[in-house]
């Protein structure tokens, strides 16, 4: 076989490691600035039931919206222009495949991205980009708006109004979220057929559970500790139940837990799903924080982050797009004596995590 | 004396995943067919024997996790080997006289992405 069918296409895995505590610690603009979550998962070893005020704060996330066949001229109207002018304010297309489909985005920032197949492209005649992961041919390109420059009436309106209303009147499902409360989603969708939905929270105990054991100071499992790589397989093998047990007479699998490890006693995992706002991420961490804060037989609560593998951006405005999987997560750890490991992980079509 | 803050520390690791982790599902044609874990994997060995030979299908592979209702699976593979493997399952065609396909869900090279499918979600 070819030696080049052995290759595969890139990855990155970014790790960093700080201090909560630092007056430059990056911590929270990483997290702002990934736009659309679909799950996060936090696991707490040495924990039976979630405690009050982590409850409380994953109750408390903002509701999405659900709506039906929404045209994208309308983000052009006036109150929804003034909606996007104050900031906070989160859309992407639903049912819509990256690699497939034309996706349609809203950024906190105003910027309205659209991914759009090259004949959606020719026909809309608004001025993008080719996608930076396009093959031999482009088939994809990447139209941007910005949104909070939009004057009403100028021309550069009347022509962002013509191309979206008349020559291509693009419709599709979308996913709306506000966090901040500057703007008020029930207002700006009472004309709409929509649907309120809330981040669904499921909880589940787990017994006598192998963890490696980590080392705040060892980010990269340098002296002995184990690496972020062997540290993320296992989160991921805990959160889909694989088994931890290596048995040597096994026929089906060789995975084990990663040394050094230790048995916790039981520990806690919970999942939200729906589309979360990085500001409620934000809150849920300052909480873990808190719950770090008082005395604890855990050393570290680990909490990880799903980007949808759909949107056109990944963080801030870099292009996402979709090749063998569209993964794009991040995973904190956050420790007692306030560290934190922060890794941040991409297929072959992101850029590097800021 | 106050400690020391941790100082900053960043790392980019390029391709640093030794495996790829693949969600799979057999699919029969017309009547579903029960299989066991163990059954499943020799079910896979066997496509790569069929296409590779005896030499060529020998890398190891695990079934992380094996479900009997949907006969779905999730496979942990050295990325070296990723062709060679979805190659061979895209070829099975049929189980004991009975068609059947694989679909292939998801793959990526890292095991957590598999735990947050967008794709795989009601909403999204």
């Amino acid at each position: 076989m070819s030696p080049e069918l052995e290759q595969c296409p890139r990855s990155l895995l970014v790790c960093e490691k700080g201090n909560f505590k630092n007056e430059k610690s990056r911590h929270e603009s990483q997290a702002l600035k990934h736009s659309f979550n679909c799950r996060i998962s936090l696991l707490i070893p040495e924990c039976g039931r979630l405690p009050v005020m982590l409850e409380k704060v994953l109750s408390n996330f903002s509701s999405y919206f659900h709506v039906q066949d929404f045209p994208v001229s309308t983000f052009l109207e006036e109150k929804w222009l003034d909606a996007v002018k104050k900031g906070g304010f989160y859309a992407l297309s639903s049912k819509t495949r990256i690699d497939e489909d034309n996706v349609v985005a809203v950024l906190p920032s105003g910027q309205l991205i659209l991914s759009l197949d090259k004949d959606t492209y020719e026909q809309l005649g608004l001025e993008g980009r080719p996608s930076q992961y396009s093959h031999r041919k482009t088939v994809r390109h990447i139209v941007t708006v910005d949104l909070k420059s939009l004057v009403l009436g100028t021309k550069k309106y009347q022509r962002v109004l013509l191309c979206l209303k008349e020559r291509v009147p693009l419709k599709t499902d979308f996913l709306f979220t506000a966090a901040g409360g500057a703007v008020s989603l029930l207002d700006l969708l009472s004309k709409q057929l929509y649907e309120e939905c809330r981040p669904a929270l499921h909880c589940r105990t787990l017994q006598d559970l192998l963890c490696p054991s980590l080392i705040p100071s060892d980010l990269k499992g340098e002296s002995g500790s184990v690496t972020p790589t062997q540290f993320l397989e296992w989160l991921g093998a805990v959160s889909l139940s694989i088994s931890c047990d290596n048995q040597a007479t096994s026929f089906l699998s060789t995975y084990a837990c990663p040394e050094p490890q230790s048995s916790v006693s039981q520990a806690l995992l919970c999942t939200v799903t729906g589309l979360i706002s990085p500001q409620d991420v934000c809150k849920l961490l300052t909480e873990i924080r808190r719950y770090l804060d008082e005395p604890k037989l855990t050393s570290w609560v680990s909490l990880t982050v799903h980007g949808c593998a759909d949107s056109p951006v990944s963080w801030g405005s870099a292009e996402h797009g979709f090749h063998k999987g569209g993964e794009n997560f991040y995973n904190f750890v956050c420790f007692q004596n306030q560290d934190y490991w922060l890794h941040m992980a991409t297929g072959a079509k992101d850029a590097c995590p800021p | 004396m106050e400690k020391k803050p941790t100082p900053y520390e960043r790392v980019v690791c390029k391709n640093t995943s030794l495996y790829h982790y693949m969600k799979i599902n057999l699919v029969f044609d017309s009547r579903n067919k029960s299989l066991s874990a163990e059954q499943f994997k020799q079910l896979i060995i066997t496509g790569l024997k069929d296409l590779y030979g005896e030499v060529g299908a020998a890398f190891p592979f695990d079934v992380l996790t094996f479900n009997q209702t949907e006969l779905s699976a999730i496979l942990r593979v050295y990325h070296s080997s990723l062709v060679k493997l979805w190659s061979a399952i895209t070829l099975i065609g049929s189980y004991e006289s009975v068609s059947c396909a694989f679909r292939v869900t998801q793959v990526s090279p890292f095991l957590l992405a598999l735990s947050g499918n967008s794709r795989e979600m009601e909403v999204f």
